[in-house]
């Protein structure tokens, strides 16, 4: 802090920080120059050395105008006979300088933040600690510069950590500085200048060499010349023009299409020409343009891009009172996006009859026979109709519920002849194609029972007899351990029980196929829901023989299929059907139908021809000799399909959906590889109720009859007639 | 093996550049749809715009590009020499500062004049609405007045060609129709209100075009104007623009020694048959124009004989060259029969009120040969006052105020036709002079319609509806029914009978003509019920046998045409739909109408 009696005295070391006003305390005896610089050190840390110099040469120089502290008085020494300086003696009273500050830091110029940890914040001249001052907080601060008006001449103080105010020079000096000016307030900027060389008497006379004058001082220059020339002759040839017209913005038009396109290159396709308006743009439109208030509103709520029209129609009594379309440039502006941000593509308008994309089809009519109408209805009033066979000769027909009911039937006449009760679901039920014997597989749950429908000829009671329970039976050598076949003796057989039973292995679930080769000694089983993964097996009835084809297959079978002529066998999984060759015991190949999950496939008589229906509602029809990928795919029935069949003499087959319905197909098949097999949809034929989301379950055809049978979800099992 | 082949670095995905690459490079170029997609945009099905590589490489040359890199660099320097205030130096840069010229792009996108021709429909209408905007920091005055003068210069030349067709006052703007050169050219004008440029509009987008809509109009103009031996640009009277003349501000100047130095280059310039030579075209139209404008018969009997003579000393030269179809020949030009409509107001003289907009009325009446006046509040430069005697038409569009007249004023509203702006339309579209009757002041306008139609099988609203006719005439035939006698009503019946089967053959034709005369009924009757019961079965739907059967054949489409056909069964629905909203709508106005003023 200043004194205030050095207040208007300019003083240099105010430059520096606060630590200036310390200095009074230098003892007058300790004079020399050596002292005092090293107390400047000691005081002001932030002094630079020309502060230091000047301050060391002070008594010297600049002794009239530099003082700190109290005045020096200049006396004769009595000892030496030379003056020198004697500062009044300082005294520890009140009115002394040093008494009036607080301990003064004297820490010197090291980082304060040492001391921040500390309750002192550096040494007094003494060596005695100088405590930390209160530090006032923000509210203090703030209600000082409320309360004091010099407050915002105060700045914070390192070395006392205190604010300190401000002389009126150091304020001066910042008001300098922000103004941009030179913080010296004794600087002039435009002093007088001092000639040193010009004016009077002052002239160099002499040359500062001796060297003789260059000729190139008082020549032209050649080249110069020579260039100049050059440009000259270029001006007089008129190569260069001096003044060149000035480009004008404005060009004169001409006949630009008088010659021929510089370019061999196609031109972009023309713009297409934007519609012309229609009556509703009129402003006086037929009143029947106009838009209703629901309409009005429709159209505001719509998205631009999604409006059929661009404007709402209006109707003006005169022309007039038409106002300026409030749209107009935004239209503008939209068209040049279209024209220069949309593809140019050259499309054909297609203008064709929508029925003429329809395929011609033969007319069903002319494809006749194929059922029509169902003509008769067997009831299973306790359980979902599973499954449905028909005898090879067409005269009985078999059908199984979930609640374990076996019923005989009448094809012709409905009637039920037989009835058995099994524990546990039907799962399927397959009649033997063979002719001379007369029996059929029913699949139940892990057991398949071969039964003998009743008032069987005797003959061919006798032929069933000697093949399913011979008098000597074959050595059983290698059946599976795991399959067990038990007969009733034919003494003891009464038609109420199954004359021939298989146990296959323990939770292997039910069988849901069964499926019989041509000649009716080998049989195929499907089960599915079981633990086991593989519930594909192939039993042969004259060796009472079981075997498991596959030791391991990839997904889980849905449905297998015996090739009707070569030694093929079809199996499909979830999303395959591999054909493996059973005599060669290989894999011949894999018919990808795309579909997610396969339910069933039937294979035509020829044995060309597969057909396999999905429950995603797609049905594939493969040609085998033609490409794993299927040849037609055909997605109609509104629901998951569930069972195929193709008719074994007619050119026709049937496909059941969970929607309830049958589609009958004519599927003519030539022998011509060139020809495409042609497919016909015929009839959908409906009168099944779905039930529990579950339609028809499985169609079977009567053979040498166009007739089929259907069980169906709820409970009935129909034949439908031509 | 053979080198791997990396994805991404051959076909589909080489050929084509996506929108933001192809910024990155030139932009000015029109994008492509690619066959495949997927394979362009290497992978990703994200909608895109693609661009040829080769058609992004090929602007990479373009001179104009090369234009705008030196203007970069001109702008560079001259705000440096600005910054510097280094005066003279930035006066002589922007003295020379580099100008690009678009004419090799008109060329190269327009080979052949009628190319151009046909693509001005977009450049007119933008001239048009630019024309009309006030100038701002964004819109120099110079543009706006170069894009008046271009509009005025295309009014003036549909003017002396007499080439507009249609006309049709919508709530957007106006839509003009003319026919120049074989070619139908449309555009629309804004009605004359100040607009304002909406925020969302990209303003540069539209100047870039603007600026190569001037370029091909002024080309085009030239074309146009040389092959009617004008003089291109038609001078412009300062003064008379001042006044607020309009279009007759430009005087148009026929010019023989520029006619001589074109027939000169047309000589020179090889005749392959691409090119028709200004000279003949010009000929043929001036011809028209001649016979359009001539009143007397047996002039015009000359003016043909004339033109067949031309003709043959032509034809040799047309039939050694290839002509393309879609150019027009002299041949072509020749037979184009002159339009009655081109001449329709010739005979009538026509005064515009104040009230309706001068510029668009003056246009259209020039333009079909009338004479046209207007007050002074319209602007200067009427040729006639309002007293003058030839005036034969006022269009009007004020409602009819009782005032008192004097005799004179009395007589020369007698004289006079006052009629509604739609008259002026509707006549040019009807092609004939309509009766001025129902346009008369004041009166309930009718519709007026649009002269360029719909699409095929639209609703039309000049047609009568036949549902509405049908249900009118079984209305009236049962009440007839009801009055009549009894036993007539069942001799009627067997009739109706016998008609079901008509349809079928002729013999049945005969049996109910038979009923028909056992019951009494007369053969004009009969005949109508005929056609009515024939017509009733062409409109009865398909037997629902052969429904159901085409329904089950459409389980043998494949995917694409199942797509397809629903598509167009959709838009058909939609557009009966449509139709018949409206026709129904009708039918009920017409009946509230009825009730309303039995």
């Amino acid at each position: 802090m200043l004194t205030d009696d050095e207040d208007d005295e300019y003083d240099p070391d105010a430059e520096s920080d606060g630590g200036v006003d310390e200095f009074p305390e230098i003892d007058a005896d300790s004079d020399s120059d050596e002292d005092e610089g090293e107390e400047d050190e000691d005081f002001s840390g932030e002094e630079d050395e020309e502060d230091e110099e000047e301050s060391s040469s002070e008594d010297s120089e600049l002794e009239s105008d530099y003082h700190v502290g109290p005045r020096a008085k200049t006396v004769i020494s009595g000892i030496t006979g030379q003056p020198k300086k004697v500062y009044p003696e300082i005294e520890p009273d009140y009115d002394s300088d040093s008494s009036t500050e607080e301990a003064t830091n004297r820490v010197g110029n090291v980082p304060m933040h040492w001391y921040d940890d500390m309750p002192h914040i550096g040494y007094d001249v003494n060596g005695k600690k100088v405590l930390r001052p209160a530090t006032s907080d923000e509210l203090d601060k703030f209600l000082a510069t409320v309360d004091d008006p010099d407050s915002w001449t105060t700045a914070f103080d390192k070395t006392s950590q205190q604010e300190k105010p401000l002389t009126s020079e150091e304020l001066d000096i910042i008001r300098r500085l922000y103004a941009g000016e030179n913080p010296d307030a004794e600087y002039d900027p435009y002093e007088p200048m001092v000639e040193w060389f010009t004016g009077k008497g002052k002239e160099e006379v002499m040359p500062l060499s001796a060297a003789p004058e260059p000729k190139r001082r008082w020549i032209r220059s050649k080249w110069e010349k020579q260039k100049i020339m050059k440009i000259v002759r270029a001006i007089r040839a008129g190569r260069i023009v001096p003044n060149k017209p000035k480009t004008t913005s404005k060009f004169e038009f001409y006949s630009i299409w008088s010659s021929e396109a510089s370019t061999s290159a196609p031109p972009a396709l023309p713009a297409p020409k934007t519609a012309l308006p229609t009556n509703a743009e009129s402003y006086n439109p037929p009143e029947e343009y106009l838009l209703t208030e629901e309409e009005k509103k429709e159209w505001e709520e719509k998205d631009p891009e999604d409006r059929e029209r661009d404007f709402v129609p209006q109707k003006y009594a005169s022309l007039r009172h038409v106002p300026a379309y409030d749209r107009f440039i935004q239209e503008r502006f939209s068209r040049q996006l279209d024209l220069y941000l949309a593809p140019r593509v050259q499309r054909k308008k297609l203008n064709i009859d929508p029925s003429s994309l329809i395929p011609k089809l033969p007319s069903p009519s002319s494809l006749k026979p194929f059922p029509n109408y169902q003509s008769l209805k067997v009831s299973h009033p306790k359980g979902r109709a599973r499954c449905v066979s028909v005898s090879p000769d067409g005269a009985w027909g078999v059908s199984g519920d979930e609640d374990g009911v076996v019923s005989l039937w009448e094809v012709n006449v409905g009637c039920e002849i037989k009835r058995w009760k099994f524990e546990g679901k039907i799962g399927s039920i397959e009649w033997c194609p063979r002719q001379d014997i007369s029996c059929f597989a029913v699949g139940i749950e892990e057991t398949i029972h071969i039964l003998v429908p009743p008032n069987v000829d005797s003959a061919i009671l006798s032929q069933t007899q000697a093949l399913l329970v011979p008098a000597t039976l074959a050595p059983a050598a290698s059946t599976h351990p795991s399959v067990k076949w038990s007969s009733t003796s034919a003494s003891s057989w009464s038609v109420d029980k199954p004359m021939l039973s298989l146990t296959l292995p323990q939770s292997s679930g039910v069988p849901t196929q069964l499926h019989w080769h041509r000649k009716g000694d080998y049989f195929a089983s499907v089960s599915t829901g079981g633990a086991s993964q593989n519930g594909v097996w192939v039993h042969q009835l004259s060796k009472r023989h079981s075997q498991a084809p596959f030791k391991k297959i990839k997904g889980s079978v849905q449905a297998v299929l015996f090739h009707p002529t070569q030694p093929h066998f079809f199996v499909a999984t979830q999303q395959y059907v591999r054909l493996y060759n059973l005599a060669e015991q290989k894999l011949v190949k894999t018919l990808m139908p795309g579909i997610r999950w396969i339910s069933c496939m039937d294979v035509h008589p020829s044995g060309d021809h597969l057909i396999v229906g999905g429950y995603d509602r797609k049905l594939c029809w493969f040609d085998l000799e033609l490409s794993e990928k299927p040849y037609k795919v055909m997605k109609y029935h509104s629901r998951a399909i569930r069972s195929l069949h193709f008719h074994p003499t007619y050119p026709l087959f049937a496909s059941a959906s969970d929607d309830g319905s049958i589609q009958i197909f004519h599927s003519r098949v030539y022998n011509d590889l060139m020809t495409d097999p042609l497919i016909v949809p015929l009839k959908i034929l409906r009168g099944h109720q779905v039930t529990d989301g579950l339609g028809v379950l499985q169609v079977k055809w009567v053979p040498k009859q166009p007739w089929l049978a259907s069980a169906a979800a709820d409970g009935t099992v129909a034949v439908w007639c031509s | 093996m053979g080198r791997l082949k990396q994805k991404g670095k051959a076909g589909a995905a080489k050929n084509f550049t996506t929108r933001t690459q192809a910024v990155k490079k030139a932009a000015g170029i029109f994008p492509r749809e690619p066959r495949n997609k997927k394979k362009a945009n290497k992978g990703s099905s994200a909608p895109t715009s693609f661009y040829y590589t080769k058609d992004i490489a090929y602007l990479a040359h373009e001179p104009v590009l090369n234009k705008l890199r030196e203007h970069k660099a001109f702008a560079k320097k001259l705000s440096r020499a600005l910054g510097r205030g280094e005066w003279s130096a930035a006066k002589s840069l922007d003295e020379n500062k580099p100008v690009y010229r678009l004419d090799h792009i008109i060329k190269e996108r327009y080979p052949t004049f009628i190319d151009a021709l046909r693509d001005i429909d977009d450049a007119l209408c933008m001239i048009f609405l630019f024309a009309t905007l006030p100038t701002t920091a964004r819109l120099p005055r110079a543009l706006v007045e170069n894009c008046a003068r271009l509009a005025a210069e295309w009014q003036l030349y549909v003017l002396h060609t007499h080439s507009l067709r249609k006309v049709f006052f919508s709530i957007k703007g106006v839509y003009y129709q003319a026919e120049v050169m074989d070619q139908t050219i449309t555009w629309l004008i804004p009605y004359s209100f100040t607009q304002s440029v909406p925020p969302d509009v990209d303003l540069r987008v539209m100047l870039t075009f603007l600026e190569l809509y001037q370029t091909l109009l002024g080309f085009v103009h030239f074309k146009l104007y040389t092959d009617v031996a004008l003089v291109y640009p038609p001078p412009l009277d300062a003064k008379k623009d001042d006044g607020a003349v309009g279009v007759g501000a430009f005087s148009l100047q026929t010019a023989e020694s520029q006619v001589k130095r074109s027939v000169e280059k047309i000589k020179t310039v090889d005749i392959d048959g691409r090119t028709i030579t200004g000279k003949d075209v010009r000929q043929t139209i001036k011809s028209i124009s001649a016979s359009g404008q001539q009143q007397d018969p047996d002039a015009e009997v000359v003016e043909v004989e004339e033109r067949n003579e031309e003709e043959e000393a032509f034809i040799p030269r047309a039939s050694t060259s290839q002509v393309a179809s879609d150019l027009p020949t002299l041949q072509s030009l020749s037979f184009i029969p002159a339009s009655t409509s081109s001449n329709l107001f010739t005979p009538y003289t026509f005064w515009i009120s104040r009230e309706v907009p001068r510029p668009i009325f003056e246009f259209l009446i020039r333009s079909l040969g009338g004479r046209v006046g207007w007050p002074a509040s319209s602007g200067s430069g009427s040729p006639i006052e309002e007293w003058d005697d030839s005036i034969t038409h006022v269009i009007i569009d004020r409602p009819p105020i009782e005032k008192e007249e004097t005799l004179a004023q009395r007589e020369l509203r007698s004289r006079r036709k006052y009629v509604q702006p739609q008259w002026v339309a509707d006549s040019i579209n009807a092609g004939k002079i309509l009766l001025e009757d129902i346009y008369s002041q004041g009166k309930p306008l009718p519709p007026h319609l649009s002269p360029f139609g719909d699409h095929v099988g639209a609703y039309d609203p000049t047609v009568e509806p036949e549902l509405a006719d049908d249900v009118d005439m079984s209305d009236a035939e049962s009440e007839d029914v009801g009055s009549g006698d009894e036993d007539a009503d069942a001799g009627k019946d067997t009739v109706e009978a016998a008609l079901e089967s008509v349809t079928e053959d002729p013999a049945a034709l005969r049996a109910a003509e038979l009923a028909a005369e056992a019951a009494g009924m007369d053969y004009g009757t009969f005949e109508a019920r005929v056609k009515k019961a024939s017509k009733k079965a062409a409109s009865k739907p398909p037997k629902p046998v052969e429904e159901a059967e085409q329904d089950m054949n459409k389980m043998m489409m494949s995917n694409k045409q199942r797509k397809l056909y629903e598509k167009v069964k959709h838009s058909r629905q939609k557009r009966t739909a449509e139709r018949e909203k409206l026709e129904t709508r009708r039918c009920a106005i017409q009946k509230d109408k009825s009730k309303r003023h039995p």
